[in-house]
């Protein structure tokens, strides 16, 4: 996934990743995250992620010189002492391993999951239920284009005020706002009248 | 043979360096944000297994929350990407250095 050079590529392997992750938690006598892993994950977030990737024609990074060249030797060193570390932890240090689950639980099942989640840990789910409603406005508006009145636009409560401009193309020097109190005296003003209905024919 | 709970340990950790790895040297702004996702469900995958072998059940609403926060997350983040791409016609983090649109 990482050296893929194709965004495409990189999603679709890492839908492979989520959905053998949701073997292993079967295999961990996790199916309810199971179902979630595949349901949210693979379904929900990936699936929206190669929307962009499409939306955004996206073309494959070109290969470009690295940069701080003279730090190499220096990170080759480094990840010589990580997987010395790493090394040394796996063969000397005793593990006082867990044991492995062999008789059932019901830990890990819907109705268990369900009890905590509407018991014990209430208040994080309500806050996460918060927590997507700003998710779900803040998306709206970040990806929303533009905004609902236009530059010039005076906004006076109780009024409703457009700019010259955008009722008429032709007179885009002439900034003047025009006030009207209805869409009638929109339509009056701006040379509009009639034409609706004309379309409506 | 039995799977002890540092096997999964041990893959969480390589997931997660994967991700990190990813983070660092990807300059797509969507390949980074792939990561990241990546990173996040090898924090899932240790929650998952500690929950199994200790016979607690916290892990997994944890990880419930995780997915949710990762849901959210999924939807500002491509929303971010969306006005990015509208405002630069790149996705090169190098090139959206500056927080001014």
């Amino acid at each position: 996934m990482v050296v893929q050079r194709n965004p495409l590529y990189g999603a679709i392997s890492l839908i492979g990743v989520f959905i053998s992750l949701s073997c292993l938690y079967v295999t961990l006598a996790a199916p309810f995250i199971a179902a979630v892993q595949v349901i949210v994950y693979a379904g929900a977030i990936m699936v929206l992620v190669v929307f962009v990737i499409m939306l955004l024609n996206v073309e494959d990074e070109e290969r470009q010189p690295l940069r701080l060249r003279a730090l190499v030797p220096i990170a080759i060193g480094l990840a010589a002492i990580l997987f010395a570390e790493a090394a040394f932890i796996i063969f000397f240090v005793h593990t006082s391993s867990g044991t492995p689950t062999t008789n059932i639980s019901d830990v890990g099942l819907t109705s268990s999951i369900g009890a905590g989640l509407f018991t014990t840990y209430l208040l994080p789910f309500e806050i996460t239920s918060i927590l997507l409603l700003m998710a779900v406005v803040g998306a709206m508006t970040l990806a929303r284009r533009g905004g609902l009145l236009p530059r010039n636009a005076v906004v006076v409560p109780g009024f409703q005020i457009l700019a010259k401009e955008v009722l008429d193309p032709r007179s885009t020097p002439d900034l003047t706002p025009v006030v009207a109190r209805s869409t009638a005296e929109v339509e009056q003003s701006s040379g509009l009248a009639g034409s609706r209905h004309a379309d409506d024919e | 043979m039995a799977p002890q709970l540092s096997w999964y340990l041990a893959l969480s950790a390589v997931l997660f360096t994967i991700g990190v790895v990813g983070v660092l040297i990807k300059r797509n702004v969507i390949s980074m944000f792939m990561c990241i996702e990546l990173m996040l469900n090898a924090v899932n995958l240790t929650f998952v297994a500690f929950s199994s072998f200790f016979r607690d059940v916290t892990g997994q609403l944890f990880v419930f929350i995780v997915m949710t926060v990762a849901a959210a997350e999924a939807a500002v983040g491509l929303g971010i990407i969306i006005a990015i791409f509208r405002s630069r016609e790149s996705l090169d983090v190098d090139e959206a250095s500056t927080l001014k649109f």
